[in-house]
């Protein structure tokens, strides 16, 4: 154990923390330390330890080793109002806000000011008006709003106020800028600036390299559990960065198959939903269209309604020529699409299950016809998915919860291929995978192009989405803002494209 | 004010069926005075169960038990009461309906079995006590226990019958409870947001059990002025309370899955099931087709509750 350069100034020392939840390593060492007036960066990929670690700093889970110090003396922090009390104030990623209670209701949650024993409102909006003037977060409006009626971002600064009222030194903020815009995201950064002027110390969690190489002061990375290195962010090495984060050169093996077009296999003009608005493409067979999008740009929206999820309000959708209206899911599945939800535990997999149970699930008509199911025809229908996919699990009896997130998506995928579909959608296919499992399914799209499906592959990730499609089309605010062959694109320009905030009414159209 | 408003369709409601059943009850027997505290006094042993209930409700549980509950509390009040007098009986009435308040509330907070379940569970066990209690007989209560009785059927000024001023003074805690203290706005929390209340720091076993203690103590008090309505404690009374109770909150908006609704909704909700049960007697419905109205206008009720809040929030 090594003390810092200058332990008297740490405000947050951790030292060799650890945490399993049951057979799972979350932490596996992780060493950190805070000054006050600093905007301290961790960086990570999902399934990294972040969450682990914040939910341990807000007093939520307790760590099974480690040190953790708070000004130099090793502390407990044993509940939420521990860390309260020590100031800690946490930014939750999932927004944890109740919908049903007013701004002000969910900023002194918990603090409610009280008068003779009740609840005095006037105080309680009236401090919230303080609150909210002092922090300069005018967009926040009228306090006594509920929850419910306000768009992702106000619920954001509701957090953030919550997370400031009272007397605040640690503020640790969880991938704030997940839905937010330029612009917003820009007035969040001020703010953090302002609070590290007053000497409180940030933790900025984020997997977005470039405004964190902008915002903080240091970056730690994260990776497995575990504290892999610290950087100022002023002598920034960006190579060095990746490299920790990835865990070796950033060559991430990305086996584009052969781009060899056949026939268009979905075409789809002027289709507009809840959250699409105007959508056309073409999808050919044996190609990987790349739909790359921020999260919030419609673009699980434009799933849901090619998966018939969602019907349709205009437009048209083709499938290998022929017109087709997608009433429901089985619709969407009959006329030859298949599509691999982005929330795969609530929407892809039947979880209280088991493997087999949900591979042989889409089959019931070839298995369970009229009353004697076919326990054979099942279990060949099960053995051929686990074989063919390589899904690894000790038996198709066990429950699928049992299985890595990468095995899981195998099974989501697997589960579709007994009579393969024409076109599959793929929705953020590798969101919580690790790293060796990705490129597993990285080949598995590989080999499902090159016996000619079509593959749509929407993704927020931009190498994976660059890397592994043949053409690219850029979404924003429910539009494809531009499309092309995907190495026409520089990742550049491709963000500069996707962050960039327009009118909602204007497109533009490239060439 | 925004409250008044949700309130409003409700009012509509129970003045459409006032409308209702004075054209159609015979002789304008309805819309009488003395109907109209007949009434309010069959109303309030309702209303005090689903005030308890709407709490429950409110932060997602549910309590089966209630029915059940009033028959062991008033099985409890009676035999002690006629033993060691009134302030012995009342006590031990609202110990036993609290103790089945305190298990309900103590296994929904502490173990990961659904209310539903607890509930239903504890129900039958109330229920067997009660049964068991004095061998499955009613217990007459004592010509002497004038409070007891007076509980159930006194009229202040000769009009106002009792069970309903307890029944407003209990609304009048609850709801300055629920919508006036911290705790009221901590279940608002819970209902809408378990994890988010977690992590706000709030105590949610502590508040889950008091929530359903609380409930219990409705029971209990609903019990006690039930057996002194009955001159009796009946253990077989309450059967099926829970379910009238249920109808009461959620024809009131509160909703199933937690974290919205109000008290005066339940008051208002049990004012149109009571309203409803009495007209239709009064105006000689089959007693077939009254279960029928009544499921239906449930049906009605929740469904332009829901239909309202939908378009309220889109």
């Amino acid at each position: 154990m090594t003390p810092g350069p200058e332990p008297a100034n740490f405000l947050l020392e951790l030292r060799g923390l650890r945490k399993r939840f049951g057979g799972v390593v979350a932490l596996d060492g992780v060493d950190l330390d805070l000054r006050g007036g600093e905007i301290h960066a961790l960086l990570g990929e999902n399934g990294a330890g972040k969450s682990t670690l914040i939910n341990i700093l807000g007093g939520i889970h307790q760590p099974d080793e480690g040190v953790i110090r708070v000004d130099g003396g090793v502390t407990r922090i044993g509940s939420v109002t521990d860390a309260d009390r020590l100031g800690i104030r946490l930014i939750h990623q999932e927004l944890a806000l109740a919908p049903n209670l007013s701004i002000a209701g969910n900023i002194f949650l918990g603090r409610e000011p009280t008068r003779y024993g009740l609840l005095d409102r006037h105080r309680l909006v009236a401090d919230a008006e303080l609150l909210r003037d002092e922090l300069g977060l005018l967009e926040l409006g009228d306090v006594g709003e509920p929850v419910s009626e306000l768009n992702v971002a106000r619920r954001q600064l509701v957090e953030i106020a919550r997370a400031l009222a009272g007397r605040v030194r640690i503020l640790i903020l969880d991938e704030p800028t997940a839905s937010l815009s330029e612009t917003e995201s820009e007035a969040l950064f001020g703010k953090l600036r302002r609070l590290r002027g007053q000497g409180v110390g940030i933790i900025y969690i984020s997997h977005r390299l470039e405004e964190i190489s902008r915002l903080a002061d240091r970056i730690t990375v994260l990776r497995d559990g575990r504290s892999v290195g610290t950087q100022r962010a002023a002598a920034l090495d960006m190579r060095q960065l990746i490299t920790w984060m990835v865990g070796r050169e950033l060559k991430e093996h990305y086996p584009r198959p052969p781009h060899v077009p056949g026939a268009v296999a979905l075409s789809v003009r002027g289709l507009r939903g809840p959250g699409v608005h105007d959508v056309s493409f073409d999808l050919h067979c044996g190609e990987v269209l790349g739909l790359a999008g921020l999260v919030g740009a419609g673009r699980t929206e434009l799933a849901r309604v090619l998966g018939g999820l969602v019907p349709a309000t205009g437009g048209e959708i083709a499938i290998g020529g022929i017109p087709v209206r997608l009433r429901g899911p089985a619709a969407a599945r009959a006329a030859g699409i298949a599509l691999v939800p982005e929330d795969r535990k609530r929407d892809g997999l039947v979880m209280t299950r088991t493997v087999g149970f949900n591979l042989a699930l889409p089959w019931t008509r070839l298995w369970a016809r009229g009353c004697m199911p076919d326990h054979r025809r099942r279990d060949a229908i099960i053995a051929r998915a686990v074989r063919d996919f390589s899904i690894k699990t000790r038996s198709p009896d066990m429950p699928i919860g049992t299985l890595s997130g990468g095995n899981q998506q195998k099974v989501v995928v697997a589960k579709w291929m007994e009579q393969p579909p024409k076109i599959l959608i793929l929705d953020e296919p590798t969101r919580g995978v690790d790293v060796g499992a990705r490129e597993e399914i990285f080949e598995l799209i590989g080999r499902l192009v090159s016996q000619r499906m079509a593959v749509l592959l929407i993704s927020s990730d931009l190498p994976e989405v660059m890397n592994l499609s043949h053409r690219l089309a850029l979404y924003r605010d429910g539009r494809i803002v531009c499309q092309g062959a995907a190495g026409d694109f520089t990742p550049e320009q491709v963000m500069a494209e996707l962050t960039r905030k327009v009118s909602p009414n204007i497109t533009t159209d490239h060439p | 004010m925004k409250h008044l408003r949700s309130l409003l369709p409700l009012l509509a409601a129970i003045a459409l069926l006032l409308i209702i059943f004075a054209l159609w009850v015979p002789h304008g027997r309805f819309l009488t005075p003395g109907n109209l505290m007949d009434l309010a006094q069959q109303i309030s042993v309702n209303a005090i169960l689903a005030f308890g209930l709407t709490l429950v409700i409110l932060i997602g549980g549910i309590d089966l038990s209630v029915g059940a509950v009033v028959a062991l509390a008033g099985v409890v009040c009676v035999s002690v009461l006629n033993a060691a007098g009134p302030l012995a009986g009342l006590t031990a009435g609202l110990g036993a309906a609290v103790l089945i308040g305190l298990a309900n509330g103590a296994c929904a907070a502490r173990t990961s079995m659904p209310p539903f379940i607890i509930t239903l569970a504890t129900m039958l066990i109330a229920r067997g006590l009660a049964l068991g209690f004095n061998e499955s007989r009613p217990l007459p209560i004592g010509e002497e226990q004038s409070f007891i009785l007076g509980l159930g059927n006194a009229r202040l000024g000769g009009w106002l019958p009792l069970p309903v001023v307890v029944m407003l003074v209990v609304f009048a805690v609850t709801a300055v409870l629920l919508h006036r203290t911290r705790f009221g706005q901590h279940l608002y929390a819970i209902g809408g947001n378990r994890e988010a209340a977690r992590f706000t720091g709030i105590a949610i076993a502590g508040h889950e059990i008091a929530v359903y203690v609380l409930c219990g103590l409705c029971a209990g008090l609903a019990g006690m002025i039930h057996a002194s309505q009955l001159y009796s404690a009946e253990p077989a009374a309450g059967q099926g309370f829970e379910l009238n109770a249920i109808a009461a909150v959620v024809v009131g908006g509160t909703s199933f899955s937690g974290g919205i609704g109000a008290l005066p909704g339940t008051l208002l909700g049990a004012v149109i099931i009571g309203i409803l049960d009495k007209g239709l007697n009064q105006a000689g419905v089959h007693f077939s087709l009254q279960y029928i109205v009544k499921g239906l206008v449930i049906l009605i009720a929740v469904y332009t509750d829901v239909r309202r809040r939908k378009s309220s929030v889109q």
